[in-house]
Formats: C-alpha cells, sequence, structure tokens
C-alpha cells in the first residue's frame, strides 16, 4: 500500500488561534501517488497553505497523522524533520525566498551543501539543474539582477537540486504574469515527467489546475471535490 | 561548513555594518592592548625599583636566639640551594653616630662587602669614595648622603661611634653612598669584624640575605632555608605593599578596560540582533531545506565571532604597534618608589589572551540573538505575504 502512495493523510486537523478557533484544516484524508502532478484549488482562507505546510512538515497538526514514504512525520523529532526537509522534500513558494547574498548558482548549490555535499560536486550538479531550467547563462546572478520569473526558475532548481520524492509548490507562478507562468508551468510538467517527482502545486488558475493529473479542491477546510482529469 | 560559508557571507554582503564593529571593537582593544603594555611596563618597573634591589629571602636567628652563630656553615650550604646567586651574612646594631657637635642614632651594619654586593649591587650605590676602602682601612665606615649631611662629614673625617653596652670606637668616612631611599638617612655600613668589635660579639651575624636568580624564586628558597632550621621569609612576606600596589593597580585597569571592550562588543550583538529580524525569512527558507536549528544556531554565533576575532587581532595590532612606537612614558618627575618614566612593555601572551577574551566574549555574545534566529518556527518566519 505504502508503496503506490508517496504520502497518506489521514484526519489531518489543524486549528489556529487562542480564543477565536480556526479550523483551518477539518479532517483531511488523502492519498498521492508516487509521481503524481497534482494541483489543490479552493477558495482564499480554504486552508491550502496550511495543508502544503503539513505535508512539507513545516507546521505541526492538531491532530491526524501524515505518513511521507511510509513514516509518520507527526512522530519525527526536531531534526529528523529537517534531515527529511533537506532529502525528500523541495519547496517553491510564491515569492522566491532565495538567498538575497547568494548568487543563483550558490542558491542552488545550497541543500546540497546542507546535505554535506561536497562545494565541487554541489557546484556541478547545481549547474547542469540551472541549465535545465534555462538559467545556465544567469548563474553568477543575485536575486536582485534577475527577473521574477527568472528568480522563480533559480527557485525551482534549487527545490529539485537534491533529487526529493516530493516537491510541493505554493502559487508557485502566483506572481508572475501569463506568459512566464505557462513556461513555468511547462517546465515543473516536464521535471515531473523526467524525474519522476511528485507535485503537489496550489493554485487559483484554473487552466493551470486542469492540465495536471489530479485536482483536490478545499472549502472551509475540508476536501470538497477530488477529480481526476482526463489526460 | 556551509554554517560558515553563510555566515561570513552575511556578514562581506552588510560591509558597512561589518566594518564598523570591527572598528568598534578595535579600538576598544587598541585601548586595552596599550593599557595593558603600560601596566607590564608599570610592573616591571616597579619591581627593578623594588624588589630588585632588596634581598629576595632574608634568614634570621633561630627561635629563641639572637645571633646566627655558624654563619659561615650555614653560608655555604645556602649557596649551594638552587637558584641563588647571592648570599651575604649582616651583623646589624644600633649605634649612636657623633662628629663635632652633631650626634644622630643609626643602624650599624657590618657586611662583606663582595657578598653584600651579590645581593644588593651596593657598589652601583656609591658616590664617593669605595665600599672595597671597609675592608682594607681598619675602623672605617661607608654612610649614606642623608646622614652625612646631616652631620656634616666628609670622606676621611672621623666619626665616634658609641652605644650602651657597645666597644666606642673611632670610624673613618671612606665611602659615602645613595640609595634613593630613606635609609640613606640611617644606615652606615662597615666591615663584619668592625662591626662585631663595636657590638662586643664574637664571629657571629644578625641576618643573612639572599638573591636569586629570578625574584618568583623566593618562596622556594625560603622554604628550604626554613627546613635547615633558620627562619627564612621572602620578599612577598617582609615587603606585602609592594605586591598590594601593582595589584590594586592591575585590577582597576583591567576592569576598565575590560569594561570597554564589552559596551564594544553590545555593538555586535544589536547589529546581529538586526540582522537576524532583517532575515527571518531566509531563515525560514533556510529552515525549509532543511538547516536544522543548531545550524541556524551556529551561523549566527559564528559571525558574531568573526567580528569580534577580526575586531580583536585588528586592535591588538594597533594597540601593540602606538605601544611600541611610544617606547616609553615620561612622567618628567618621581611618581612612587623612584620611578619617573614607565616603558611599554608589549608582550605576545598578553595579545594572545586578549584575543581570546575578545573572540570568547562574541562568541557568548552571539548565543542570545543566535539562539532567538533559531527559536523561529519556519512557517511564521517564511510569512505569508
Ligand atoms: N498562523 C496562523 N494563525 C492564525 N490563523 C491562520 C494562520 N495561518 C492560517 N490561518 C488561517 O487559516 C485559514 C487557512 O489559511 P491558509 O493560508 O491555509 O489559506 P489559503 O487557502 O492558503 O488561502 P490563500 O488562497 O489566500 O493563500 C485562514 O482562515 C487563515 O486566516
Ligand atoms: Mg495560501
Amino acid at each position: 500500500m505504502s508503496d503506490t502512495y508517496i504520502i497518506q493523510i489521514k484526519d489531518l486537523t489543524k486549528i489556529f488561534g487562542n480564543g477565536v478557533e480556526i479550523r483551518a484544516l477539518d479532517g483531511v484524508n488523502l492519498n498521492i501517488e508516487r509521481g503524481e502532478f497534482l494541483a489543490i484549488v479552493g477558495p482564499s482562507g480554504s486552508g491550502k497553505s496550511t495543508l502544503l505546510n503539513q505535508i512539507g512538515i513545516l507546521d505541526t497538526p492538531t491532530s491526524g497523522t501524515i505518513l511521507l514514504d511510509g513514516v509518520d512525520v507527526t512522530k519525527m523529532s526536531d531534526k529528523q524533520r529537517s534531515i527529511t526537509r533537506n532529502r525528500q522534500l523541495g519547496f517553491i513558494f510564491q515569492y522566491h525566498h532565495l538567498l538575497p547574498d547568494f548568487n543563483a548558482l550558490e542558491n542552488a548549490m545550497m541543500p546540497l551543501l546542507i546535505s554535506g555535499v561536497k562545494s565541487s560536486r554541489a557546484r556541478e550538479v547545481a549547474s547542469l539543474m540551472l541549465h535545465e531550467v534555462g538559467l545556465g547563462d544567469r548563474m553568477e546572478h543575485r536575486p536582485n539582477q534577475l527577473s521574477g520569473g527568472q528568480n522563480q526558475r533559480v527557485a525551482i532548481a534549487r527545490a529539485l537540486v537534491n533529487n526529493p520524492s516530493i516537491v510541493i509548490g505554493d502559487e508557485p507562478t502566483g506572481n508572475l504574469d501569463t506568459k512566464s507562468s505557462e513556461s513555468i508551468y511547462e517546465l515543473l510538467r516536464k521535471l515531473n515527467r523526467e524525474h519522476k517527482q511528485t507535485f503537489i502545486l496550489v493554485t487559483h488558475d484554473e487552466r493551470m489546475a486542469a492540465k495536471t493529473d489530479r485536482i483536490i479542491r478545499l472549502v472551509d477546510g475540508r476536501i470538497a471535490a477530488n477529480s481526476h482529469n482526463s489526460v | 561548513m556551509y554554517e560558515l560559508f553563510i555566515a561570513i557571507r552575511h556578514l562581506t554582503s552588510r560591509r558597512r555594518q561589518t566594518l564598523f564593529s570591527i572598528l568598534a571593537v578595535g579600538l576598544a582593544v587598541t585601548g586595552l592592548m596599550w593599557s595593558q603594555a603600560v601596566m607590564v611596563g608599570f610592573t616591571d618597573e616597579m619591581y627593578s625599583k623594588t624588589v630588585d634591589r632588596m634581598a629576595h629571602v632574608t634568614v634570621e636567628p633561630k627561635e629563641g636566639e639572637d645571633y646566627i652563630h655558624l654563619y659561615r656553615k650555614l653560608t655555604e650550604e645556602i649557596t649551594r640551594i638552587d637558584g641563588v646567586v647571592g648570599v651575604s651574612p649582616v651583623i646589624a646594631g644600633a649605634a649612636t653616630f657623633r662628629f663635632k657637635d652633631k650626634n644622630k642614632n643609626v643602624v650599624m651594619q657590618g657586611i662583606n662587602v663582595e657578598a653584600q654586593d651579590s645581593v644588593l649591587f651596593i657598589n652601583e650605590d656609591i658616590v664617593e669614595g669605595s665600599f672595597r676602602d671597609l675592608e682594607i682601612t681598619p675602623n672605617s665606615v661607608v654612610v649614606g648622603d642623608a646622614l652625612a649631611e646631616k652631620l656634616g662629614v666628609k670622606i676621611e673625617d672621623t666619626i665616634d661611634a658609641s652605644f650602651p653596652e657597645a666597644n666606642p670606637a673611632a670610624l673613618k668616612v671612606v665611602g659615602i653612598y645613595n640609595s634613593g631611599t630613606p635609609l640613606d638617612e640611617t644606615i652606615a655600613i662597615t666591615s663584619l669584624p668592625t662591626a662585631q668589635d663595636f657590638l662586643d660579639v664574637s664571629n657571629v651575624v644578625t641576618t643573612i640575605l639572599v638573591r636569586g636568580d629570578d625574584r618568583e624564586r623566593a618562596q622556594a628558597i625560603s622554604e628550604e632555608i626554613d627546613a635547615m632550621g633558620y627562619p627564612a621569609s621572602g620578599w612577598k612576606e617582609t615587603n606585602p605593599e609592594i605586591l598590594q600596589t601593582l595589584k590594586v593597580e592591575g585590577t582597576s585597569n583591567y576592569i576598565s578596560m575590560a569594561l570597554i571592550v564589552i559596551i564594544a562588543s553590545f555593538g555586535i550583538v544589536s547589529t546581529l540582533f538586526m540582522a537576524v529580524m532583517e532575515k527571518t525569512k531566509e531563515i525560514g527558507m533556510l529552515m525549509a531545506m532543511g538547516v536544522p536549528r543548531r545550524s541556524i544556531m551556529m551561523i549566527f554565533v559564528l559571525e558574531s565571532g568573526i567580528l569580534g576575532l577580526l575586531g580583536a587581532v585588528f586592535g591588538v595590532i594597533l594597540g601593540a604597534a602606538l605601544a611600541m612606537q611610544m617606547g616609553t612614558y615620561e612622567y618628567g618627575t618621581e611618581v612612587m618608589a623612584g620611578i619617573t618614566s614607565i616603558p611599554f612593555v608589549v608582550r605576545i601572551q598578553d595579545a594572545v589572551i586578549i584575543v581570546l577574551f575578545t573572540f570568547l566574549l562574541n562568541l557568548i555574545g552571539g548565543i542570545y540573538p543566535a539562539s532567538q534566529a533559531s527559536k523561529l518556527k519556519p512557517v511564521e518566519a517564511i510569512g505569508r505575504e
């Protein structure tokens, strides 16, 4: 079972707030297959980011469990979470969140350096990855010397450089114009096909969502619809 | 060591703050290094004007006895102790000196000139005549310049010495000395036999003075002499006020200078706090990439430590250069114990200690902002714009 499902979410609930209680996630059950390219949609405040942060073990749930590759992340120590985030997960946010003091290549190398890869090797791998996202000629540029779309490509290279089994993107094209959004989407789709990694993307863009394998619709912290797209 | 890579990049990116922090700590350390050079110089000068001119160890008669009887044997035994470079048996007693119509009570010291010179370098103090004449001319005396003035005597004059129960004698002045201390008014020096005859005693002495090759060896030497059955005391026991003076000067100096360095280091810590606040999102992203809390902490502690280290090295070099450039500080007048100028003494060990102290201080100071950074929650740090 855990062979087909890379992510298994059971009764996941996240309650925010002291005093006024906000049920950002309310008993979510969801299984995601290895290599799936999945979209999470829903109105603002429906809990999309909250769900993604849970899968990315950036936050802890109020109740329920999340199994990544069969391991319950809610029972992990702080250190194990760090290692899991580094080895198994890749993050792309709406804002690129690149380290401003480092150039594109160094930013893309960072997850490798963190996992203890030698810097010469990290340089090779990160540079290949930057070529793959189409930024082979901008490696020495710092984030403030690159456009929004270019920075987002660096962020994608960084998310994928450690070859994670799961890539999560919270509105990765939310900050870009239609044209760059489309090319970023195409890039993610290509990487998904080539590397067989699982992609979970939160998006407001229905056209983009329509091109994924499956759409999860969240409303008030619950799954309102779970539909497979015909390829 | 990606932590070091990130820390160094943070520092080089905010170059202006980095230079300012290094400069602030550096200047404080310059002051510390410089004043340490003054302090060491003062200490050295103080020692050379006091301890280096006195007997390191003083040996007294056995309990209940007035004299050291077998002093020749004891002197030989003391000479054989490791580190002893000079041993001088001395007999001292009171005397009244009279010259023409002037009287003065003095302490008469009978010495062996060569031996006394090996302990107290008396020959350096002679201003007229010579100590050596004491052993050539029977019944001769060398007096301090102040005493000579009080009595109105000159070389070749003859002083009448007397005291109850002593054998009156006529002593010919063969030398005048000036040691620069108040003792010049009270001590009159003769040969051993002259003093023994005057005091009407056999071949005995009242004290034995000892010099070691190192003033710090006094304790060890005096313990060995104690073990021979004669009470001996080192200069630290006989002149506790010297150490006291140095300790007071040294401590207040250290405290004020260390405070300046601590204040300068506060600058680094507050810069670090600002950096942590500025970099909240970055820290969140680093955590998302799998940087554990320990490493987040290490990044910022390293930043603080590097600033402290660079500031310290810069300050030590500048402080040492200034001190060496100036050489000595001239007071113009005597400030204490015959000290008129202070040499700046730059010692490697002081530089090393100051650098370590500043480095550690900044490492420790960095811990608080660094731990604030490491306690951030990844989701909250990354934020939701
Ligand atoms: N740290 C927090 N503290 C309190 N409430 C929170 C917190 N984070 C999220 N919430 C609340 O939880 C609910 C879900 O928020 P979430 O950010 O997951 O929504 P979203 O679906 O991502 O919305 P959007 O499309 O606007 O990004 C919202 O009502 C939000 O106000
Ligand atoms: Mg959101």
